[in-house]
């Protein structure tokens, strides 16, 4: 099943978890769980990309990770954005939609 | 900022590893759990469920690797790595480990003591707050001007601050019964705190002080055993009562830079004392600004008291910085500066050789190890790593090495510490390892750590992997080409090394023995320094009457043949002056440079310089008598050429100076320097200029000097009791006259001798190596039938070729090399020395002969059965 999901484009796993993350406090599987139901099961997020993702954020300061109990009652680590992932969101967030919009004008009118 | 905040996650996570691989762990096992129990919630069993859960995950592993990976710091890594296996190698090979190391060790040692004495001597930053802001000021390019001027500057407040010192004054302390002295600073009002200099005990002397003293760290641990309760104590100097108001810190370094720090410091006494100007800039005030207003203030000063001679705002009146080069320019005679250069020049040669060795120790074990390295890269390593892993072993040894090296200095250092040098001035150096030091040994650790590791490190993976595999390198006479340059290259340096060091040996020995020109077996100078307070007030007379009855007592001594009085030792002090003079034979002036000196009756016999023509001079040649002069030979041919100057007048350019007669002729006799070309010399009478307080007695004595030495020091002591005495046989006060060829001497010779030792060390190792790797084809040849000389001739022919090579190339080397050494060496003395040429081949070919012998000797001890089973 997952062989037609798209590749991701560089970069935009970041900011799908700091857009998943600004929410509220999730673990990662939740992370995971959440992306593909937003994106209507089209967004896969592979489980050997999350974690490294995840490290790489937290070493540049843009999340921070709490353990804490799941819904299950397990031991979880929950990731939370940092005021610093905050504005990075923002910052990525507008950056990815002027790609978007410019790539959608490219397609209708070329 | 960012980057440290990394570097800081990065480093905590390094130290909590293995916890956060367990949570890591505990984490994917959640993540598999909770996608079992959502499988399992749409009606999958729990097992298939957890199954497809696991699949779906993927590796465990390798999620977990590239999660650590992003934290990893891969170099820091490597290199640790790296570090801890070459760490282990050199535990398996530690006689390997330790020649490197203590080769390493000699060549950073030597380095950093060089380095050190010279910054010390010439690059000090003095204990001052805020060096920056201070400037030193040169009023007509004068390092002292008078004590008004200073005021002046000070009064008209343009500067946030001005300090003043004559660093180079004496005064007698009176200790009880005995008088001894002291070397002074004299400083101007609140010095200290202008200057901003810490203090271990107590303060500075405070602005309008009189009688306060501040003692420095030497004289307060020597003199005065470092008696913790010194503060406030009085002190006798120059017959006035001061208070001890605060001692120095032991790495103290006074503003005038170059090592010169007094031994204590008092007030300054006023309008006599010229003192060196020293200024705080306010803020923002820079070097052009703070000139600019000098030379305003200088020429409103030239206008008020016109100075006789310079102008103040002469083009030479300068501003510099108290730190760094340009104090340095302004202030140190080139040939001094010459010299630590080229002394910095022969250790950097030390340390050359010292990496050669160590390269080509690593040349032979990278090619002893080809097999290993090939192993490597054809599993799979990269060649730039197999560099990395032989660079990393090349760092450690540095490093060890420079670790080692550094204790080294440290014990030269405190050496040094406690070396009085012989010569009249208050220099102590502090050679304290400071910041420059560290990142000078640092620079050192990284240079030789290259130049030892990198040229066998590529030497080792150029290799042809398949052919290192297969077979053991064969060794023959052709593949030891990179070593054997490398100790001829080696042997070349450490001749030029050598051949330098023997040079100013040989120098010193010929200073040693070089004819000052003057007897300083049989004479003995007396040093009487009056306290200037007592003799002042009664002018000259009662000067006289103590020089009078001093020298009565002198000559009445038993054992004693003369006794005369001069105000200048020769070879101590000197007095160069340059100026018209006119004779009665020309009527042209002419342009000299001579000699002065004023020397009472009985001068010459008493030194023993001989009068060629004419008389001494007499008690009748004293003030208010016809003036009269004694010419040296070398300024009667110079003057008069071939008429007997006796008879004849001179007359300087002065202001006001009646001709002299010249009633004498002295032989040449050396002034100021051992090595000096001949000068022209000119002596007055001692009484005819006003009366110094610092009494010089020579005293020449029938048998040894040695014996007379006391009851000279107390027939003068008896005359004055507040006068500071010092005798000493002639003999002994050469030292500041040889110090400049000791001084290149020692440090020459041993920088040579320890050229040589590292060069045999390499040498040896060399040999030793390339006849161990030929055991097999010796073997054969004996087993050939080839006899003990065949194999020695083989064995003796590889030496030859390197030792002769390097030597012809060394000595062609050493010849352009040397040619600016000239300057540094007695005259009668080039820098192509024959002398030092063949001992340097008879030192180095004897070396050669034992390095190989050892070599020899194991070749022909192997056995052709055991040789020949290698194959």
């Amino acid at each position: 099943m997952p062989d037609d999901s798209p590749q991701l484009l560089p970069g935009t796993l970041y900011l799908l978890i700091l857009r998943t993350l600004a929410a509220g406090p999730l673990h990662g599987y939740a992370i995971a769980r959440r992306i593909k139901e937003r994106s209507a099961e089209v967004l896969d997020v592979e489980e050997g990309s999350l974690y490294p993702a995840l490290n790489r954020m937290l070493l540049k300061g843009w999340l921070r990770a709490e353990w804490g109990t799941s819904e299950t009652n397990r031991k979880a680590r929950f990731y939370s954005l940092t005021k610093e992932g905050q504005k990075r969101l923002v910052a990525e967030a507008g950056e990815f939609n002027k790609l978007v919009n410019a790539i959608q004008l490219v397609m209708k009118t070329a | 900022m960012a980057f440290l905040r990394e570097l800081y996650l990065r480093l905590r996570w390094r130290a909590g590893r293995s916890r956060f691989q367990a949570d890591l762990a505990d984490e994917m096992q959640f993540h598999i759990e909770s996608r079992a129990d959502e499988l399992e919630s749409n009606g999958v069993p729990r097992s298939e469920a957890l199954l497809r859960a696991r699949r779906e995950f993927g590796s465990r592993l390798k999620a977990a690797e590239d999660t650590s990976g992003a934290w990893q710091m891969q170099w820091l890594e490597d290199l640790a790595a790296d570090l801890r296996y070459a760490g282990r190698a050199f535990r398996r090979n530690p006689g390997f480990a330790l020649t490197a190391i203590s080769c390493l060790a000699l060549g950073i040692g030597a380095n950093t003591t060089i380095f050190n004495i010279t910054t010390g001597f010439l690059f000090s930053q003095p204990s001052c707050r805020d060096n920056a802001s201070l400037i030193a000021i040169w009023e007509g390019g004068k390092m002292r001007s008078s004590f008004a001027d200073f005021q002046f500057l000070r009064n008209a407040q343009v500067f946030a601050g001005m300090a003043g010192i004559n660093p180079e004054r004496e005064v007698n302390w009176r200790d009880g019964d005995r008088t001894s002295r002291f070397y002074a600073g004299t400083v101007t009002d609140d010095f200290f705190g202008t200057l901003g200099v810490p203090f271990l005990l107590g303060r500075g002397i405070a602005p309008g002080e009189t009688n306060t003293a501040v003692l420095s760290n030497q004289v307060w641990r020597g003199t005065f055993a470092g008696d913790p309760a010194i503060l406030g104590r009085k002190l006798i100097l120059e017959g006035r009562v001061y208070t001890v108001a605060g001692v120095l810190p032991a790495d103290h370094r006074s503003v005038v830079g170059f090592g010169i720090s007094p031994d204590i410091y008092i007030p300054a006494a006023g309008d006599d004392d010229n003192v060196q100007f020293y200024a705080r800039m306010p803020k923002g005030m820079t070097l052009p600004v703070a000139r600019a207003r000098l030379l305003s203030l200088f020429a409103q000063l030239d206008r008020i008291h016109p100075n006789e001679g310079r102008q103040r705002t002469d083009r030479q009146t300068r501003v510099t910085g108290v730190t760094g080069l340009d104090l340095l320019q302004q202030a140190m005679p080139g040939v001094v500066v010459a010299f630590f250069a080229m002394l910095l020049v022969v250790a950097g040669l030390v340390l050359l050789i010292a990496c050669t060795n160590v390269a080509s120790l690593l040349l032979a074990r990278a090619s002893s190890r080809s097999q290993e390295l090939a192993i490597r890269l054809s599993l799979g390593a990269s060649r730039r790593r197999i560099v990395r892993h032989l660079l990393a072993e090349s760092l450690l040894l540095s490093v060890l090495g420079s670790v080692a090296g550094l204790a080294i200095d440290m014990a030269c250092a405190k050496g040094i510490d406690s070396l009085a040098l012989p010569v009249p001035l208050p220099i102590h150096l502090v050679v304290s390892p400071d910041w420059r030091l560290l990142w000078y040994a640092l620079c050192i650790v990284f240079v030789s750590a290259a130049l030892c590791g990198l040229l066998p490190a590529l030497k080792a993976v150029r290799k042809d992997v398949s052919h290192a595999l297969k077979q053991e390198e064969r060794q023959t006479a052709r593949s030891w080409n990179l070593r054997s340059v490398l100790v001829g290259g080696q042997l070349a340096v450490s001749i030029v090394l050598l051949t330098t060091g023997f040079l100013f040996v040989h120098n010193l020995l010929r200073a040693t023995s070089m004819n000052p020109g003057f007897d300083v077996h049989h004479t003995i100078w007396a040093y009487m320094r009056l306290v200037p307070e007592k003799y002042s007030d009664a002018g000259q007379t009662k000067q006289m009457s103590l020089v009078r009855s001093a020298l009565e007592r002198l000559r009445a001594l038993p054992g004693v043949e003369a006794a005369a009085i001069t105000r200048r030792v020769p070879l101590n002090d000197y007095c160069a002056i340059g100026t018209e003079l006119r004779t009665d034979v020309s009527p042209t002036p002419i342009h000299l440079q001579y000699e002065c000196n004023s020397v009472g009756p009985d001068y010459f016999r008493t030194i023993g310089i001989p009068i060629l023509r004419g008389r001494e001079f007499s008690t009748a040649d004293r003030t208010g008598s016809q003036p009269v002069a004694i010419v040296n030979e070398t300024f009667a041919r110079t003057v008069f050429g071939k008429t007997d100057p006796v008879g004849h007048t001179i007359a300087m350019d002065f202001a006001n100076d009646k001709p002299k007669l010249i009633v004498g002729v002295a032989k040449d006799s050396r002034y100021f320097t051992l090595g000096e070309r001949q000068r022209l010399a000119v002596y007055e009478p001692y009484f005819s200029l006003g009366e110094p307080i610092n009494l010089h007695f020579l005293v020449r004595t029938a048998g040894s000097p040695a014996a007379c030495v006391k009851s000279i020091t107390d027939a003068l002591g008896s005359l004055d009791a507040t006068a500071a005495i010092e005798a000493k046989p002639m003999r002994r006060a050469l030292g500041l006259a040889l110090l400049p060829s000791q001084a290149g001497a020692v440090m020459l010779g041993a920088m040579g001798i320890l050229g040589l030792m590292l060069a045999a060390i390499g040498l040896y190792g060399v040999l030793l190596f390339s006849v161990s790797r030929r055991t097999r084809e010796i073997g054969l040849r004996v087993a050939l039938g080839a006899t003990p000389p065949d194999v020695l001739r083989i064995v003796g022919r590889q030496s030859l070729v390197l030792v002769g090579g390097g030597m012809l190339a060394g000595l062609a080397l050493a010849f352009f090399v040397m040619q600016p050494l000239a300057t540094f060496l007695v005259p009668g003395l080039s820098t192509v020395d024959p002398t030092a040429v063949f001992a340097v081949i008879g030192v180095l070919a004897a070396t050669a002969l034992l390095a190989s012998l050892a070599p020899a000797v194991r070749a022909l001890r192997v056995d052709p059965m055991t040789a020949l089973r290698y194959e």
